[in-house]
């Protein structure tokens, strides 16, 4: 995968993370992994339709994900992980990539989104067509992030 | 169909006619595609002008809406009227429970047939009379909250019968104090704080539970209310519930000692001092409201600036909104209504809320202060 399309992902959760008070989000070593890869306790993924193909997976525990959501959320205490958490952490997912393809549309590539999907609960494997995911480990205040990204062009 | 800029283009607008690739004439999209933002973003870049747009045909939930709001408008007209006739009579003749009780189950079948239409309502503030229309939108407000908690219709109309006399206290507090604009004397505060007890006083035959909310509609989760400094389960559970809806409707009012606040500074308000509610409630009043609550100016990540119409069910942050300007700032025409739900859209988000300024100079260029058909 080309870095040109993996920096928007990178900027945007920089972007989204610091617009939730998070002003030092660290970035781990960037690695690859072979499709499937096992999820972490929550998960959503977007696909990308358009000129890029593929899918872009946000995997967090439980416990950052309900930090992310009750942030979002205007501080609400997130006791369960009920609907209104998982809304938020879609709409997480949302704005990253949804700024990222923004971005992504500057360099010419014209990208639409389908909407998230949430799995919950550990043991979930996520597999690509193709042939792996790129890793984006993040250090975040809410807790750990990763992002698994897989892109490829599409067929003209 | 009308001719429009690529630039000014917004997603969901149709198109009228072929968009052909510049060089070859062959078709780049079709008339009748609804666009989205990549779509509008291709085009652009085949460095074509202009095309041409159509009118979107209305959807069913548009239709209905059409046909209901002049029932409603005059239906909640009528019931703040109606309010105002009992509240000012109170003083020769008791009200009785009954007279509310039927007047809230006709709010209750409002309700139910469309509750953003009714939500919508409560978020017009012509009304010189703060205190009736207060009453009947925090009634309003309170079942909507009560239904997103499971409550069965019966408990719904004693919620909603509460919220409606819930300030009739006020009515013994002489209107020069709660007018007033300025720093109110220890004896003003004392009958301020005191009107839930007047409430009381002045409800006699009501059923005990509706009694207890409307006297500790005042009081605070964390003990910081009035008249009796209740602390958490202290507070009758649907008091703390007329509590909030109260706050916020309190908030988006305008009141003598500042202009109404929007909706999202409401919200603000609420939850910077969230200890004061019972986080229950809160969250079941955010599924109501949703992050962007109706009413709300926002900026899309995209550019445009819209208003939000109606709420998604479990979908906060994705609401149905109106299209007000493009992202070059003109005015659209015909504002576009979006849902933003819908998956075609998932590139668009809410990226913030104006501020109040921003608010203000919308509204200005808007014109007068919309009335209700414009709202939605």
């Amino acid at each position: 995968m080309r870095a040109e399309l993996i920096n928007p992902f990178l900027g945007a959760s920089f972007k989204v993370l610091k617009s939730l008070g998070n002003e030092h989000v660290k970035k781990g070593e960037l690695g690859l992994a072979s499709s499937p890869v096992k999820g972490d306790e929550v998960n959503a993924t977007v696909g990308v339709t358009g000129d890029l193909l593929g899918q872009v997976i946000f995997c967090m525990s439980q416990q950052t994900a309900s930090q992310v959501a009750s942030t979002m959320l205007l501080g609400l205490p997130i006791t369960t992980f009920d609907e209104l958490a998982k809304s938020a952490i879609c709409e997480f997912s949302n704005i990253v990539t949804g700024n990222a393809v923004t971005e992504l549309g500057d360099k010419g590539f014209f990208c639409n989104l389908t909407p998230p999907t949430l799995f919950v609960g550990k043991d979930v494997l996520l597999s690509t067509k193709d042939l792996g995911f790129l890793v984006i480990p993040l250090e975040t205040g809410f807790g750990n992030v990763k992002i698994y990204i897989a892109l490829r062009e599409a067929d003209k | 169909m009308r001719t429009i800029r690529t630039t000014n283009l917004v997603p969901g607008m149709v198109l009228g006619q072929d968009v052909l690739f510049p060089r070859t004439g062959a078709t780049l999209v079709s008339a009748g595609t609804k666009l989205t933002f990549d779509l509008i973003r291709r085009i652009e870049s085949f460095g074509i002008k202009e095309v041409i747009v159509m009118q979107s045909e209305k959807t069913r939930q548009e239709e209905k809406e059409e046909e209901l709001l002049p029932v409603f408008t005059e239906y909640h007209d009528r019931v703040i009227t109606t309010a105002n006739e009992i509240f000012t009579s109170s003083e020769q003749q008791p009200i009785e429970a009954r007279v509310v009780k039927d007047l809230v189950s006709e709010l209750l079948e409002q309700v139910e047939l469309d509750s953003d239409l009714m939500l919508n309502l409560t978020h017009l503030k012509s009304y010189d009379d703060y205190l009736f229309s207060h009453c009947v939108n925090v009634s309003i407000l309170s079942i909507l909250i009560g239904e997103a908690l499971g409550y069965s219709k019966e408990e719904l109309n004693l919620i909603g019968t509460a919220a409606l006399v819930h300030d009739l206290g006020m009515m013994k507090v002489p209107n020069k104090i709660w007018k007033k604009n300025g720093v109110l004397d220890a004896e003003e505060v004392k009958l301020i704080k005191n009107h839930p007890l007047y409430g009381v006083e002045m409800l006699k035959d009501f059923p005990e539970e509706i009694l207890s909310i409307v006297k500790e509609h005042h009081e605070k989760y964390d003990g910081s209310g009035y008249p009796q400094g209740l602390k958490g389960e202290e507070i009758a559970f649907k008091a703390r519930i007329v509590g909030l809806a109260d706050v916020y409707d309190a908030c988006i009012s305008n009141r003598p000692y500042r202009s109404r606040l929007t909706p999202q500074q409401a919200l603000q308000i609420i939850f910077q001092d969230k200890e004061k509610y019972d986080p229950h409630i809160l969250k079941a009043f955010i599924s109501v409201m949703a992050i962007y609550p109706i009413g709300s100016l926002v900026k899309l990540n995209t550019g445009e600036i819209a208003k939000v119409i109606r709420v998604n069910k479990n979908q906060p942050f994705r609401p149905v909104i109106k299209v007000l300007f493009d992202r070059n700032g003109n005015k659209l025409d015909e504002p576009l209504r979006i849902n933003l739900d819908d998956d075609r859209n998932n590139v668009i988000h809410i990226k913030d809320n104006l501020s109040a300024e921003e608010s203000n100079a919308i509204i200005e260029q808007l014109g007068e202060e919309p009335g209700v058909a414009e709202q939605l």
